[in-house]
């Protein structure tokens, strides 16, 4: 019986060292965890002298980050900037995943207290943010401390950005994203537009012509009718020049604010997008359309375009190179995408939508150190400043870029396994036709001119059909209260289904109907009272 | 042993047939991202790759294995998905046996308690909060510790504990053993399929999560393997930009399967390693032996 | 449970007859089951910590949460968030489809891994078996997105769905943009997905069984058959019971990520979810408290369906439900 219990004590004695045990044995992650906390006070020690020399203000920084390497006190990207403008700038990884990780990772620093110093805001954060109090009042101090910007900016977007102060006081809180160019519209295969001895299409008439054609006459030669005239992505997406034809503000698939019968109305609730619902649904029918258009990814509809069986496409001109190098990559095929002019419908004025302020970049958190004000509008200035541009774009030698034959800087191709994030990049917040040119021109190579060339033609080109709509700058806050309007939920279900044929386009004034009595009717009273506010 | 009746063997033999084919349905998932994990760029762009890899590379594994520092990731979730199981089972055996006990009345009140647990969730926020009071933000054991015991384990691990046979116990506490020793000596050596079970459940959970370590480790360095992955595929996604031209044989998609791939396969190794503790009898076996 | 026993210790100084009876019962009861009260300590502490104290939180539902101002000065809104989700035009929707696809969850999907388990239990090579058993849990490895994206392209224009189609004379038909054929394919993913995980507990508990019962069943003469229908499954059903109560209390939380990653514009009318509109309504828009709003209302929902059923399952059956 002793013996018994004894043994018994020895098993639960097993039991508790199999559970330190465990603890134990995980060594190697806690060595590594305790040599990188280790590694990490080093660097605090080196903060603290570095502090201590040079003096250097330290700004965390939260922007978009498609998968770079974090931005680390004492690394590249940091010295690179502290030389350049004295700031020292960091940046953890955080995750972006469509704006919906990244916006969470932030709320949660905000409630923990802890709100970087600039950040990019997701899903209207801003504005509760400003009316708190808790974003730097930069009113008084871009004039003076960062004129670059503040010259560069259009004056018509810092009032914008006043009337986003939620106060109501006109204040700047806000670092607007200007997009002072036409970036999107439709391109054409024009090799096979002459392969099959067509012109550019100008009406209509043509354009269903040319999509027809496109359909029956193998323009890829490839012997199969594997060809997709046109298409575009799941919820009625990437394929706004359909739109278009009809005068409809969209912006990526998004229906836009613009003036309709003489007031600023939301452009899915009106007869211009009836029209533009029937003619599309049309092509669907008749097989123009992409047959999976309304349910393709990026990924999905990318592919059909790589695989050279598309010919009309929405997509932003200044990228036509990297699909013209994927279709030659993959078959062969020195694709030659052209911007189609604009198409007008009968009875419609057609135009490629252009929303110079597109949002906010930028939103400081409030402080009172002067030393730290300091620092911040060096970063704002840097952002405007057009002698730093181009160095800020290429970012430093042997990690962003690299000298070419002739001894110029170029930029490195990507790879994100030893590329730290260029978090200060103007092109990001601050671009316009010569700006997206000139990167273009940084990112050229011998071997890859040929499309980027055209790249280059087609930014220029598309900038001819662009209009500037009425809703420009039109703040999230209108549709407070009304998810499923912001979200457009309503819109996309009606609008698909009657693409897909599923519904006819009578269905179409029942939307219109619902959409007004689930809030379209606020919502539109509170878009109209900002336009008429920004216009006074 | 009888000899088995030609009609039972054909009863056999129709479900091994069965299940040969849904064992092949289910292979389709992996099978496809390792055939996308060993295809071209161009095949990858083009998405022409179904079931078999399209112009065979090794480039995308060679990038995650030697440039992707996964191998960190890996260990640190290798490390966490160990301590999170060996203290996930103490806790939850330890609390489970009681709760099995019908003789144990308190242990109704203490069932509310967990059940309540498991239909109640906390808030993001307060949940975010608490656990940053704990010293749990930007820590290892923000790994392991959120997820060593939960109601739906512990219930499976009471349920199986109360399918014990009594009289063993009372034969063993008639033989003088306290409760401790009856738990350590008797229980828990003739519950190994138990344990297994929840073993896997507790170790797969740690192995895959992302939800913690995406909300609260920030240091790239302390990375586990499905946030690696994350940040790999992330990449992929909507984000447009001018960029250089890259002369590569991997794209984000076939980068992604790759490490998908890498993800899966220590499960897989481990998995059929476990059932051994399935074996049938294995439980009763122990006790009588 | 821990104040009983401090009230016990200090019970002899309470003098009433009544009150010394109960006590003496305290007493033994503590004296009897003390090693049961140190071991359920660790894990009662444990959700205390990780659960429980967290979970107070829940009080934000009843506020207007602001990230600045944090729970402590957000303000209180009664059950604004909880009328809100109520009088949502579309509450009557997402409410069905909820229903409709919990209950094929539970109906559907639920009992696959239990014939899946008893079928497995047949298999007589061991290495096939086992090599089956582990094969059939790859699916549920791998992420929504990956498993969303092979239902499309299984049932895209270039599918083997519709290669079939075509074989058979017929046109390309794109289910996934069909209303009728979202439950379905819900139903379908579900099972490939999580199916073969779900045979992990039910293979552990026939491991438990005692074989004795077997070998007298086939002197008896009974089948394999047979063996099946009146010995494991029967043997299986207190396992079954648990895995079924352990559902029904998120019967409401049928989770995002499934839904988010098969539904299209043109299923919304069937597909749409509480989790998707919380989704869209709240966590996309940072709207904390109607997101822990409707969380609530899923859990007292969940929490009524697991009272009645346990009621139900302790009055059907010995071994008796979750308490």
């Amino acid at each position: 019986m002793r013996k018994k219990s004894v043994m018994a004590l020895f098993l639960v004695g097993i039991m508790l060292t199999g559970t330190l045990w465990g603890c134990g044995n995980d060594k190697g992650g806690e060595s590594s965890l305790n040599s990188q906390s280790g590694s990490s006070e080093e660097g605090q020690d080196e903060k603290t002298d570095a502090a201590d020399t040079d003096d250097v203000v330290d700004l965390e920084m939260w922007i978009t980050n498609p998968g770079y390497l974090a931005v680390e006190k004492g690394g590249v990207m940091y010295n690179f900037y502290k030389d350049l403008i004295g700031v020292g700038l960091t940046e953890p990884y955080v995750e972006w995943n469509g704006g919906q990780t990244y916006g969470e990772a932030l709320n949660m620093r905000i409630i923990a207290g802890e709100m970087p110093d600039i950040v990019q805001p997701v899903n209207g954060v801003e504005t509760g943010l400003a009316k708190e109090g808790a974003l730097l009042d930069m009113t008084e101090l871009l004039p003076e401390y960062a004129p670059n910007l503040w010259n560069y900016v259009p004056e018509k977007t810092w009032n914008v950005m006043k009337s986003y102060d939620p106060t109501g006081e006109g204040r700047i809180y806000m670092i607007p994203l200007v997009i002072d160019y036409t970036r999107h519209g439709a391109m054409i295969r024009q090799d096979w537009l002459d392969k099959l001895g067509l012109a550019m299409p100008s009406t209509q008439e043509e354009f269903v012509e040319v999509l027809r054609a496109f359909k029956t006459r193998d323009p890829n030669g490839n012997g199969l009718s594997d060809e997709i005239p046109t298409g575009g992505r799941a919820e009625a997406r990437w394929m706004d020049y359909l739109f278009a034809m009809y005068g409809i503000a969209m912006w990526e698939g998004f229906p836009e604010w613009d003036i309709y019968d003489g007031e600023l109305t939301y452009s899915a609730v009106t007869p211009n997008m009836r029209d533009a619902l029937e003619f599309i649904s049309g092509l669907y029918q008749e097989g123009l359309l992409d047959e999976e258009t309304l349910i393709n990814d990026k990924a999905s509809w990318d592919g059909k375009v790589s695989s050279d069986q598309v010919g009309v496409f929405y997509q932003w001109p200044e990228r036509s190179y990297q699909y013209a190098t994927d279709i030659y990559n993959a078959v062969g095929v020195k694709a030659e995408w052209t911007v189609m002019p604009v198409i007008s419908a009968e009875g419609y004025e057609g135009f490629y939508t252009t929303k110079p302020t597109a949002g906010v970049n930028n939103v400081v958190k409030n402080t009172e150190d002067p030393k730290k004000i300091e620092a911040i509008m060096k970063v704002m200035d840097a952002y405007g400043d057009p002698d730093l541009r181009d160095i800020l774009t290429l970012g430093p030698e042997g990690m962003h870029s690299h000298r070419d034959e002739n001894g110029n800087l170029v930029k490195s191709p990507v790879d994100k396994t030893t590329q730290e994030h260029l978090l200060l990049d103007p092109n990001g917040g601050f671009s316009d036709v010569e700006s997206v040119v000139h990167q273009l021109e940084l990112n050229m190579t011998e071997e890859d001119a040929w499309a980027i060339e055209k790249s280059i033609e087609n930014a220029r080109e598309v900038q001819k059909y662009g209009k500037v709509i009425a809703g420009d700058g039109i703040p999230a806050t209108i549709y407070d209260g009304y998810d499923d309007i912001e979200n457009r939920t309503l819109y996309v279900e009606y609008a698909s289904k009657i693409i897909a044929g599923e519904w006819p386009i009578e269905k179409f004034d029942e939307f219109v109907e619902k959409w007004y009595a689930a809030g379209g009717e606020e919502v539109t009273r509170a878009a109209r009272e900002w336009y008429a506010a920004t216009q006074e | 042993m009888i000899k088995e009746s030609l009609k039972d063997r054909l009863f056999s033999g129709i479900i091994t047939v069965i299940l040969a084919i849904l064992a092949m349905i289910a292979m389709i998932p992996l099978l496809s991202e390792a055939a996308i994990s060993f295809s071209s760029k161009a095949a990858s762009d083009m998405n022409r790759i179904n079931l078999w890899p399209v112009e065979f590379t090794l480039d995308s594994w060679k990038y995650i294995l030697t440039k992707g520092k996964i191998w960190p990731a890996f260990f640190i979730t290798l490390s966490s998905a160990l301590a999170g199981t060996v203290l996930a089972l103490g806790i939850t055996s330890l609390m489970a046996y009681p709760l099995s006990k019908k003789k144990f009345k308190a242990g109704k009140y203490l069932m509310v308690y967990v059940v309540f647990t498991m239909i109640f969730k906390a808030p993001t926020v307060p949940y975010f909060l608490t656990l940053k009071n704990l010293g749990l933000y930007n820590s290892y054991w923000v790994l392991v510790f959120p997820h060593i015991l939960t109601a739906y384990n512990l219930i499976i691990m009471r349920t199986f504990f109360r399918q014990f046979p009594e009289e063993i116990e009372e034969a063993a506490i008639i033989d003088g053993c306290g409760h401790f020793r009856l738990l350590a000596r008797v229980v828990l050596p003739s519950s190994k399929a138990v344990l297994a079970t929840l073993g896997l459940f507790y170790g797969v959970t740690i192995w895959n999560q992302y939800q913690h370590p995406l909300m609260f480790i920030q240091d790239m360095d302390l990375y586990p393997l499905q946030l690696k992955i994350r940040q790999i595929i992330d990449g992929g996604g909507d984000f447009q930009a001018i960029t250089a031209v890259r002369h590569v044989n991997y794209t984000e998609a076939t980068l992604s399967a790759a490490a998908v791939v890498f993800a899966i396969l220590p499960i897989l190794v481990f998995y059929p390693w476990l059932q051994k503790y399935f074996a049938k009898g294995a439980m009763l076996g122990s006790v009588k032996g | 449970m821990q104040e009983k026993g401090t009230e016990a210790k200090t019970g002899t100084k309470i003098k009433t007859k009544a009150d010394a009876k109960a006590n003496i019962k305290a007493v033994r009861h503590i004296k009897r089951f003390w090693p049961y009260y140190v071991m359920v300590t660790p894990g009662v502490i444990y959700l205390l910590v990780f659960r429980y104290i967290p979970m107070l939180g829940s009080v934000i539902a009843f506020q207007d949460f602001s990230v600045v101002k944090g729970i402590a000065g957000s303000d209180w809104t009664g059950w604004k968030n909880f009328q809100k989700l109520f009088q949502y035009q579309d509450f009557y929707k997402i409410l069905k489809n909820t229903v409709i696809l919990g209950a094929l969850k539970i109906l559907a999907v639920l009992p696959v891994p239990v014939l899946l388990s008893l079928m497995l239990n047949e298999v007589k090579n061991q290495k096939l078996k086992k090599g089956i058993q582990t094969v059939i849990c790859i699916p549920y490895f791998l992420s929504w997105v990956i498993i969303g994206g092979l239902v499309f392209d299984l049932f895209g224009s270039g599918g083997l769905f519709n290669h079939i189609r075509n074989a058979l004379g017929m046109k390309n038909l794109l289910v996934m943009q069909k209303e009728s054929w979202f439950r379905p394919i819900y139903v379908f993913s579900s099972i490939w997905k999580e199916a073969g995980w779900g045979t992990v507990v039910y293979l552990a508990a026939i491991s438990g069984m005692d074989p004795g019962i077997y070998e007298s069943a086939s002197i008896d003469g009974a089948g394999r058959f047979q063996k099946m229908r009146y010995i494991t499954f029967p043997l299986l059903t207190p396992t079954v019971l648990t895995m079924f109560l352990l559902n029904i209390g998120s019967f409401l939380e049928l989770g995002f990520e499934q839904v988010y990653n098969l539904y299209t514009p043109m299923t919304y009318a069937v597909a749409d979810i509480f989790d998707t509109y919380v989704y869209r309504a709240g966590i996309q828009q940072g709207q904390y408290s109607f997101a822990t709003a409707v969380g609530l209302f899923q859990s007292v929902v969940g929490l009524v369906l697991v009272v009645i059923f346990n009621h139900l399952s302790r009055k059907y059956s010995q071994e008796g439900g979750l308490w």
